[in-house]
């Protein structure tokens, strides 16, 4: 066993399962006490079940190191609160928070309902606020934490997913203000793009079989709905190649990294920038609509191509 | 009056000031018919008023345009159905949607409250879901449309606004799956982020200003730096005038490069920016996972620990 996270607690959010259970374990394994948060619903949100969260327990308890299950959901301001709570009242003090809960409910943006947009949102983003509200305090009197929020390569574009890239670009979003303003804390807060062979790639939910039965749906280039294009054979789409690079992000070592996006997937970890200025046009004065006409097409849009250019009806 | 939108509808949400304003009074000044969408509330999202609505439609009727009112909460579900609706119902059709409505509650984190999060996000990220849900269903059916969402640079790492950070880099998340979902019907989904003074800009948490914040600014994330002004101001307008968007969120209406899809731009005075998207700047691989001691060594050595 490791002793870099030795005398830290973690909590880590949908840790029943997954990319949470393995990351709650290499914690473990490198001397974290762990607070195993799971609502135990389904990939879509429905339901609860303490079973995932009580396993990821025992099997970290199994391997010798120290663990103990929550049930509460991430989605609620107040129950996001009591996660942080059992925090304090098992270990007295906490130092690292991986947001790591998610579901879908995929739909094309013109069938999206009110509740699909809304479940995302909630457990995601407004999850990832809960839990950073409430961690928050206890850091500051502290002068000292580690926030992972998972992201996703979603938000650079997925069909089907106007919800998901709204919560997992906002993710981003957040973290990099986050950053901003609890670096004189000794709070780093970082947002990284995870991937791997989960329920949530596996057994898809019924939208978004429904969705790629039915249309070709366009992936964004770069990523896959769900994370980085794994490369290489099936071990590297093992979710607990996530581990190391997240665990990483929370030790103190990690002090100086801060407000970046980290792909954590696969074989391979990588420093992403972020969106930047690469074209330009300049003028003293207000553009007019003439001269947009003629300088866009040979200035910024030349060379841009759309990823989902028209199509002829089927 | 040019006529690059002559028999066209568009919707602008949060037209009633601001940018938004600007778009509408140009949009209709290209023939376009506009409703002219905004709750009227205050910067924090609060309360309600016609007047800023009233006063837009006014501005583009006495310029000899065409314009209708309407005053709903586009953070809301009915807000969004209802404003598009209403342009088909007055007009016949729509072809452009502009969402430029949005709040902000500049906080540190640690005086946010779960109501200032949750109103930044919906008023901001929501209401850009709400219009374009159903101006998509149009759309689609017509196989046609433009959609152009106004966000931020502050998901670059703006300090003491971490939810409007959110719900700007959200609004951007949904700009490139909406152009995704739509594209093939011939629609685009831009986004361009106003670098100009209007009451969304930051500057209310002067109590946490700290002289040097941490880290790089959000002009330096997105690759923009110091320089002086090109020179003396000419025309119409000043380099901080929120009009100064509206050439290109026009442009981005009108039927000109179908290619631009899925693209973030940036304004500030005369100057029109083109982001990238995230890209992977360093990468480290090897051949099966890597163990705690590879991360010791690795990162600092290859990603970096002085970011």
């Amino acid at each position: 066993m490791g002793n870099r996270m030795e005398g830290r607690v973690v909590i880590v959010t949908g840790a029943g399962r997954g990319i949470g259970a393995e990351v709650a374990k290499w914690m473990a394994a490198d001397g974290a006490s762990v607070v195993v948060n799971d609502l135990g619903g389904a990939v879509d949100g429905e339901g609860d079940d303490q079973s995932p969260a009580e396993q990821t327990v025992q099997a970290i308890r199994g391997a010798g190191g120290t663990a103990v299950a929550n049930f509460d959901s991430v989605a609620e301001y107040e129950t996001a609160g009591r996660i942080v709570q059992t925090a304090i009242d098992n270990y007295g003090r906490l130092d690292a928070v991986c947001h790591v809960a998610g579901i879908l409910r995929d739909r094309m943006v013109f069938n999206m309902t009110e509740a699909e947009w809304d479940a995302v949102l909630q457990v995601h983003l407004y999850g990832a606020f809960n839990m950073v509200r409430h961690a928050v305090p206890h850091m500051i009197r502290q002068q000292y934490g580690r926030i992972v929020l998972f992201s996703s390569g979603s938000g650079l574009g997925s069909s089907g997913q106007t919800n998901y890239s709204a919560a997992k670009e906002g993710m981003v979003g957040f973290a990099r203000s986050l950053a901003k303003d609890l670096a004189s804390h000794g709070i780093t807060v970082n947002a990284v793009y995870p991937g791997g062979a989960t329920r949530m790639t596996a057994t898809v939910p019924q939208s978004t079989r429904d969705l790629r039965g039915s249309t070709q749906v366009p992936q964004a280039p770069v990523m896959q709905a769900q994370g980085a294009p794994i490369q290489g054979p099936p071990e590297a789409s093992d979710p607990a190649n996530n581990a190391p690079k997240t665990v990483y992000l929370c030790t103190e070592a990690a002090g100086n990294i801060t407000g970046q996006v980290v792909g954590v997937s696969g074989w391979q970890v990588t420093l992403y920038g972020p969106r930047h200025v690469t074209k330009s046009i300049h003028k003293n004065g207000r553009w007019t609509l003439d001269e947009l006409d003629q300088l866009i097409p040979i200035s910024l849009a030349n060379g841009l191509t759309n990823p989902v250019p028209p199509a002829a009806p089927r | 009056m040019g006529n690059r939108l002559d028999g066209k509808v568009a919707v602008v949400t949060g037209a009633g000031r601001g940018v938004g304003r600007g778009v509408a009074l140009l949009l209709a000044e290209e023939g376009a018919k506009v409703v002219v969408n905004d709750l009227g509330c205050e910067v924090d999202g609060t309360g309600a008023s016609h007047d800023p609505a009233d006063a837009v439609v006014a501005e583009i009727q006495a310029r000899g345009g065409q314009a209708v009112a309407n005053y709903d909460d586009v953070a809301l579900m009915d807000g969004g159905e209802n404003v598009i609706k209403q342009a088909n119902d007055t007009y016949g059709r729509l072809d452009a949607l502009v969402n430029s409505a949005g709040i902000t509650r500049d906080r540190m984190i640690y005086q946010m409250s779960p109501s200032d999060w949750d109103k930044v996000v919906r008023n901001n990220t929501k209401s850009v879901f709400t219009t374009s849900k159903f101006a998509a269903i149009l759309f689609r059916q017509q196989r046609s449309g433009r959609i152009v969402n106004m966000t931020s640079d502050a998901g670059l790492g703006d300090m003491g606004r971490s939810a409007f950070a959110a719900a700007s880099e959200g609004i951007i998340g949904v700009t490139r799956t909406v152009g995704r979902d739509l594209g093939r019907y011939g629609v685009t989904c831009n986004a361009i982020s106003p670098m100009v003074e209007t009451r969304l800009s930051p500057g209310t948490v002067e109590e946490h200003r700290v002289a040097a914040a941490p880290g790089p600014s959000r002009d330096e994330r997105a690759g923009i730096g110091e320089s002086p002004a090109l020179g003396e101001w000419e025309g119409a307008g000043w380099p901080d005038d929120p009009e100064n968007v509206a050439p290109l969120a026009v442009y981005l209406c009108t039927d000109a490069s179908p290619n631009v899809n899925c693209t973030v731009f940036g304004v500030r005075g005369g100057s029109i920016f083109l982001y990238s998207h995230p890209a992977v700047e360093r990468s480290v691989l090897k051949w099966g996972n890597f163990n705690m001691e590879e991360m010791d060594v690795l990162i600092p050595k290859m990603l970096g620990d002085g970011f």
